[in-house]
């Protein structure tokens, strides 16, 4: 992240000589008034010039890439980081070596560190509506693929049963899964019980 | 890997009095406690609705700590 401070007679000139250092256009940085001018006695005993300080403005992208990449050297890791931003998602990719550790058992280190990273984007950049994803290794991929075919069985279950049959404790993503997956179902219908974190999903034979 | 800096990194990153964070060690043979202090205006923060926050913090640390033969606690304290 660059800074540049300069000075000039009047903000507006320190602010151009600051802009031509720090090389970049006008709306990818902050300027901050470090000193306002002032013409003092004369124009000459005590007179100041004024001085902006120029601060990169970093992409919310940038700065949550280069968190999570921090943070993963603190976990004794060494891993890429990948970020793609559309509209509503911002998606950072993880790719390293002993990956297992970011997942965790069903993807519970996972879901912990996306939700920690949520928090952090949305309270650094207010702004921004959209949601963070976080994957390592193509987990999420993999487990949607798992959690398909655990629908298809468990509703082929319900209907042999002709019981309900509940679902473990999901995230809103996972279970949201399960649901559109057994939309077009024709003898079992899904609904979801309890309060978050424990939320589950419920197979029911129609 | 210090499970300390990784704790003061996540916390300086909720809070938003970030020269407020302090982590003290504490080590036993078999556990290592991690005393997280924060400005009594951030608790919330780094705690969460119904715990959540303080939960995935924990989840996280312990993770990194998988390796390492000691159990670690995060604890957050006033």
């Amino acid at each position: 992240m660059k800074v540049v401070e300069a000075t000039g007679r009047t903000v507006e000139e320190a602010t151009q000589k600051a802009l031509a250092e720090i090389d970049l256009p006008i709306e990818r940085v902050k300027v901050e008034v470090v000193t306002e001018p002032s013409a003092g006695l004369f124009g000459l005993i005590g007179s100041k010039q004024a001085r902006v300080r120029l601060t990169e403005k970093i992409s919310p992208a940038l700065f949550m890439c280069d968190f999570l990449e921090q943070m993963i050297a603190r976990m004794g890791l060494t891993a890429e980081v990948e970020v793609e931003q559309t509209e509503e998602i911002l998606k950072l990719s993880v790719n390293g070596s002993k990956m297992g550790i970011l997942i965790g058992k069903r993807g519970q280190t996972l879901n912990a560190l996306q939700y920690l990273l949520s928090v952090i984007y949305h309270k650094k950049f207010p702004g921004q509506d959209g949601r963070l994803l976080l994957d390592v290794e193509n987990y999420r991929e993999k487990r949607e693929e798992t959690l398909r075919t655990l629908a298809q069985n468990l509703a082929k279950k319900a209907v042999r049963t002709q019981r309900e049959v509940v679902l473990e404790p999901m995230t809103p993503q996972e279970r949201r899964i399960i649901h559109t997956a057994l939309q077009e179902h024709t003898s079992v219908t899904t609904y979801s019980q309890g309060s978050e974190p424990y939320r589950k999903v419920v197979i029911a034979p129609k | 890997m210090k499970v300390k800096d990784l704790v003061e990194f996540i916390a300086k990153a909720l809070v938003d009095n970030p020269e407020a964070v302090h982590v003290e060690q504490l080590e036993d043979e078999r556990t290592i406690t991690l005393e997280l202090r924060v400005a009594a205006d951030d608790m919330g923060k780094v705690i969460g609705k119904q715990g959540r926050i303080a939960k995935a913090i924990r989840t996280v640390v312990n993770a990194a700590a998988a390796t390492e033969k000691k159990r670690v606690f995060v604890e957050i304290v006033q």
